[in-house]
């Protein structure tokens, strides 16, 4: 079948379009979704305890705000600030910072992490200046940092005593009675002054602003850029897990696993299937007879048994994995392959070929392989889904290669992490309908193909 | 052997086959079919044999066996000296140059995904000839001219199916022509093309023939129309000749009661025939080949057999002379009665 | 020959204007585009054409039959004076199908099915065409199969035994016969046989043809014999009609057609065919009994018939071409006692010998 005529059928099937469509979709983001992904270290750090650190636990996405009365305050980073300089008189070099905190929020975030680089003894001030004019000291310290260090203040682990001080300004009972242990600093700093503000505080929006004072003493020392990260109360496009990791970048990179894993796999097991059928029915004799019972055993070899126990046992790289599901797989496309070439065999074509003198490798690379190509591209995109889904399921019980990002691999920690009690369900589903709407698009694609190039029972 | 220019044998003998016999195994060892059973003859330099018999004689393993596609259960086979070598050897491809086949169908014969110049190409690549595409080609447009379609640069591009039945006969015909072989063999060429293109594809064979001498061996069960091409005739039954000759001998002054049978049984389209019958011309069918009759392998069906034609061995090529050769041990009795 | 035929008899089959198209997504197909011709009771006229010409689709119209996408669109088919055009499905199969007219199809000696015996297969065929005479056959008491069925296997050479047997049983020439006797059993009035004899060895083929002139001699039968060779049309045929793009190009008696035979005295011979189309035809055919230095063949190939031209549509191949051939189709008209053709040149041209 020529191109033009593939095409034209082709665009006629509304489950090809939709396939080829989704397919296109997932390669996009396969290949550009590491740029587009808020997180852009994700993939080599995604077990990296301290790359997350600044993230919420367990928050629910952005979006679901709209659907809640309390709005929380969704996770940010501010970088832009104003920067002062001045000169005490006696020559330090001071360098404030300003940032500005736009809080309109009904529930404020979970964290404000400063983070100050900078080199040097340098002491430094936080405050944080509210929109009903009170301000509150965060933090005061001679900060030691080694040549390139960084300071970093997280407002929830560090100013609970500040948050103290700003209620005392206030109201001095109600200050002695609270308890640095027991408190939420975010809770206080953003909420309304008032008798109420422990039980059922409400929130203080507006402008604030986050002020960072550096003391230059020395010419050598220096501070860097500051940045402030809003840990929100909700976060990103599909929340963050309980390891802090931000969900959706963990999806994006999985596409690129599930593609490799589906793509590699597929292509593998349809050509080593392919190849195989062909010689077995080609040559015949011994070899068929031997391809045939190796077909029959490996066919009838459970796959998930196998992959689990082996798994347990060897603990293989992904790459092993792969290989050991092609072992299997194989045999889908030898069936139909060993039947097609028994008949194109048979032709008329074929046996002019022979009569003019065409050694077998001749007449099974021109003759037979190009008529089977079309079904092995059909092939391919229908294996695709399965293969995707025993990694998965292989991941999911935990003996699948833990240094990949894939979905199988998502779900497995979000099952072991407690996830369905707490009712994470960003966590759970995305994964599990990634894996769904991927084999989906493939199954479209491979049934379209299939449909069209599917050998008729003539060749012709 | 060198693959040298082809050479006549003596005598200008192109073809010899020697006592060939092939005998298919069928139902895993319970059947024995002897699709051909000793049968010998020889073709000389630009000549035309027709081998002419009914479906189950053999004609169709005949063309197989020359065409070294199955590989004879006893006898030889010889083109210009030539026996045939294991198979990709020198020796087979030195063999295969010199012998070439036309199908029956000439849609299957060619593979649908190639285009014409690739159709013409395979035979090139194969025997290595032709160092460059632009070679080949050109060997690939005079052949295309030797068999009229033209323009060839109109055709070259073309799927077999963008052409007739008639047109890819032809280009069939181009791809024996290519390596310049002596010995064409058509198996039914045109019984698979419209009555009135037939007699196209069937003079220009006979032109073909006539301008490079080759020698043909057709095969076809309608012996009207080997009268016309053929020079010589065979008549086949279950995998054995019956009898052979000239043409004018073998369908003007039939000796054998099978020829005689085939030719009574022809249609001829002359009026007034609507109302005679012809009689019997032979009793029953063609018994199946994995159970020949003893004896003379006709007489089952025999308008003529007496006792002693199936009890004796069956009777070996009688030479009348003049090349008129014939297996019927009472041909004598037969041309009284007939 | 053919006027002595039909002296004072009524048609048992008469076709008038039929025309069958096939519906197809790139056009209406005009297999058969106004045919007209009639069947004498006991005559055999044979359709003869190339493949497409229309012959093995008016056969199948005769009985109703048109497969998908195709429909009588215009016309009457006359079977012993009931009209087949328009008649439910229902009806054809009960009331016309075998019982009045029956077919011999192309292949059906393959298309046995392979799990029944031969007499189940026919019993069926009684059942499903005569089920009114296989109900009275019950009701008096016998078997609604048996004695017709035994008849009509004797009538074509086989034995009794063969009602036992199943189809891969049979040779070829004896499923044939089956198949004929099948077609017979129910006693219809006209049989139409497609391409009876193509699949079968020559000698095989001459004892079928034997058999087919044996039964029309012996139950008078009238025939429709369609095949592609002249030559076997020849050896069956009374009348003949060749086809040519869904119409009739020529009609006539075996003599119109082929000619008396020369060398047998050129008294009173004719020319033969009229038409074009048939002589080339004719001289395409290989002959067995005559020396042909050369054949004829007709260069070109048959018109489209989603689109067929105007005019003649055999002019575009036709040696006689001129101009008003190319513009005008031409009728088809009565040159001869029973003889007709569809030509300008046999109309007009005064070298043509008229009797």
């Amino acid at each position: 079948m020529r191109i033009g005529e593939f095409w034209g059928e082709f665009s006629k099937t509304r489950t090809g379009l939709v396939g080829l469509g989704l397919m296109l979709a997932f390669v996009l983001l396969g290949v550009f979704g590491g740029l587009l992904v808020p997180f852009r270290g994700a993939s080599t750090h995604w077990r990296d305890i301290d790359y997350w650190r600044d993230n919420p636990l367990a928050a629910p996405p952005a979006w679901t705000n709209a659907f809640v009365a309390e709005k929380g305050a969704p996770s940010s980073v501010l970088d832009r600030f104003k920067l002062e300089k001045a000169t005490r008189d006696d020559g330090v070099a001071i360098e404030t910072f300003s940032f500005d905190y736009r809080f309109a929020y009904d529930r404020p975030p979970r964290d404000l992490v400063v983070r100050v680089p900078g080199s040097g003894l340098v002491p430094m001030t936080m405050t944080l200046e509210r929109p009903d004019g009170l301000s509150a000291e965060l933090y005061r310290e001679q900060v030691d940092l080694s040549e390139g260090g960084e300071n970093r203040v997280s407002v929830t682990r560090d100013c609970a005593r500040a948050a103290i001080e700003l209620v005392r300004s206030r109201d001095e009972a109600l200050a002695d009675s609270m308890n640095a242990d027991l408190i939420e600093p975010v809770d206080v700093f953003f909420a309304k002054m008032g008798p109420g503000i422990l039980e059922a505080p409400a929130a203080l929006k507006g402008h604030y602003e986050i002020k960072i004072r550096a003391l230059l003493v020395s010419p050598e020392f220096s501070v860097g850029k500051p940045s402030v990260v809003v840990s929100g109360r909700v976060s990103g496009i599909l929340g963050t897990d309980a390891a802090k990791r931000d969900v959706f970048t963990g999806i994006v990179l999985g596409i690129r696993w599930a593609l490799m894993i589906g793509l590699l796999g597929s292509a593998v097991t349809v050509v080593v299937g392919v190849f195989l059928g062909i010689v077995a029915a080609y040559f015949g004799g011994v070899l068929d007879w031997l391809l045939t019972r190796l077909y029959e055993l490996v066919y009838f070899l459970p796959v998930l048994p196998f992959l689990i126990v082996t798994s347990a046992i060897f603990k293989p790289s992904i790459w092993v994995l792969i290989a050991i599901i092609c072992a299997f797989f194989w045999t889908g496309s030898f069936k139909t392959v060993y039947g097609m070439t028994l008949q194109i065999r048979e032709e008329t074509f074929v046996e002019a070929s022979r009569a003019l003198g065409s050694g077998p490798w001749r007449i099974v690379l021109r003759h037979i392989a190009p008529i089977l190509l079309p079904y092995s591209f059909a092939s391919m995109a229908l294996s695709v889904p399965a293969i995707i889904v025993y990694e998965a399921s292989v991941s999911l019980i935990g003996l699948g290669d833990a240094t990949i990002v894939s979905w199988g691999q998502i779900l497995e920690s979000a099952l072991t992490q407690g996830a369905v009690i707490n009712g994470l369900w960003w966590w759970v589903l995305p994964p599990g309908l990634m894996i769904a709407l991927m084999g989906m698009s493939f199954a479209f694609l491979g049934t379209a193909l299939d449909k069209i190039l599917h050998p008729k029972l003539r060749t012709r | 052997m060198s693959d040298s220019s082809p050479s006549p044998g003596p005598g200008g003998i192109v073809l010899e086959v020697r006592d060939l016999a092939k005998e298919f195994v069928a139902r895993k060892g319970r059947e024995r079919v002897r699709a051909v059973d000793g049968m010998s003859f020889s073709l000389r330099r630009g000549e035309i044999l027709g081998l002419v018999g009914e479906s189950g004689c053999g004609k169709t393993t005949i063309g197989k066996l020359i065409m070294r596609l199955i590989e004879p259960s006893s006898g030889s086979i010889e083109v210009e000296g030539f026996r045939s070598g294991p198979r990709g050897g020198s020796g087979d491809l030195a063999y295969r140059r010199r012998v070439q086949m036309v199908f029956q169908d000439p849609y299957a014969s060619m593979n649908p995904h190639f285009r014409i110049r690739e159709v013409l190409e395979e035979p090139l690549l194969i025997h290595r000839l032709g160092k460059t595409r632009r070679e080949r080609m050109a060997m690939a447009a005079r052949v295309m001219e030797e068999v009229k379609m033209t323009p060839v640069a109109d055709y070259l591009d073309r799927y077999p199916h963008m052409l007739s039945g008639g047109q890819r006969q032809r280009i069939a015909m181009a791809r024996t022509l290519i390596l310049r072989p002596s010995v064409i063999v058509a198996d039914e060429p045109v019984s698979m093309i419209d009555l009135s293109t037939r007699a196209e594809i069937l003079r220009l064979m006979k032109t073909i023939q006539e301008e490079m001498e080759l020698s043909f061996i057709y095969i076809t069960h309608d012996i009207s129309t080997a009268r016309y091409f053929a020079d010589r005739i065979a008549v086949m039954y279950l995998g054995r000749i019956m009898e052979i000759g000239s043409q004018d001998e073998v369908i003007d002054r039939p000796v054998h009661p099978y020829t005689r049978a085939l030719i009574e049984a022809v249609c001829e389209p002359v009026a007034g025939r609507a109302r005679i019958a012809r009689g019997p011309l032979a009793k029953g069918e063609i018994p199946s080949a994995s159970d020949i009759p003893r004896g003379c392998r006709f007489h089952t069906r025999c308008m003529f057999a007496e006792e002693e034609c199936s009890v004796l061995p069956e009777p070996e090529l009688e030479d009348l002379g003049g090349g008129h050769l014939h297996a019927c041990r009472r041909w004598r009795e037969v041309a009284e009665r007939a | 020959m053919g006027d002595t035929l039909r002296a004072g008899r009524e048609p048992i089959l008469s076709v008038r204007g039929l025309k069958l198209h096939y519906f197809t997504s790139k056009g209406a197909v005009r297999a058969v585009d106004g045919i007209s011709f009639d069947l004498y009771p006991g005559e055999t006229l044979g359709l003869v054409g190339e493949s497409g010409c229309g012959k093995s689709t008016a056969g199948s119209a005769l009985l109703g039959m048109a497969s998908t996408p195709g429909r009588i669109v215009e016309g009457s088919i006359l079977v012993d004076g009931i009209e087949v055009v328009g008649m439910p499905e229902r009806s054809l199969r009960r009331d016309l199908r075998w019982s009045e007219i029956s077919m011999v199809f192309q292949g059906a000696m393959n298309s046995l099915t392979p799990v029944y015996t031969i007499g189940e297969l026919m019993a069926e065929t009684y059942r499903e065409h005569a089920p009114k005479r296989a109900r009275d056959a019950v009701a008096r008491g016998g078997k609604a199969q048996g004695a017709p069925m035994s008849k009509y296997l004797r009538l074509v050479g086989l034995p009794d035994a063969t009602l036992g047997r199943y189809p891969h049983e049979l040779s070829g020439g004896m499923k044939q016969r089956v198949v004929i006797a099948m077609a017979l059993f129910l006693e219809p009035k006209v049989v139409v046989m497609d391409e009876p004899t193509t699949a079968l060895d020559v000698i095989v083929q001459a004892q079928i043809l034997d058999l087919i002139k044996g039964l029309k001699r012996e139950l008078g039968l009238s025939c429709v014999f369609i095949t592609h060779d002249l030559a076997t049309e020849a050896e069956i045929a009374d009348r003949i009609m060749v086809m040519y793009a869904g119409r009739i190009a020529e009609l006539g008696s075996s003599e119109d057609i082929f000619g008396n035979d020369p060398g047998k005295g050129s008294q009173g011979s004719r020319i033969g065919s009229l038409h074009p189309y048939t002589q080339k035809l004719l001289a395409s055919t290989p002959r067995l009994h005559r020396r042909v230095s050369e054949l004829a063949f007709i260069p070109g190939s048959p018109p489209d018939l989603i689109d067929p031209p105007v005019g003649c549509r055999f002019a575009p191949r036709c040696s006689f071409a001129k101009a008003k051939c190319l513009r005008e189709e031409p009728p088809i008209a009565e040159l001869g006692p029973g003889h007709l053709a569809a030509c300008w040149k046999a109309m007009e041209d005064p070298e043509y010998e008229r009797l």
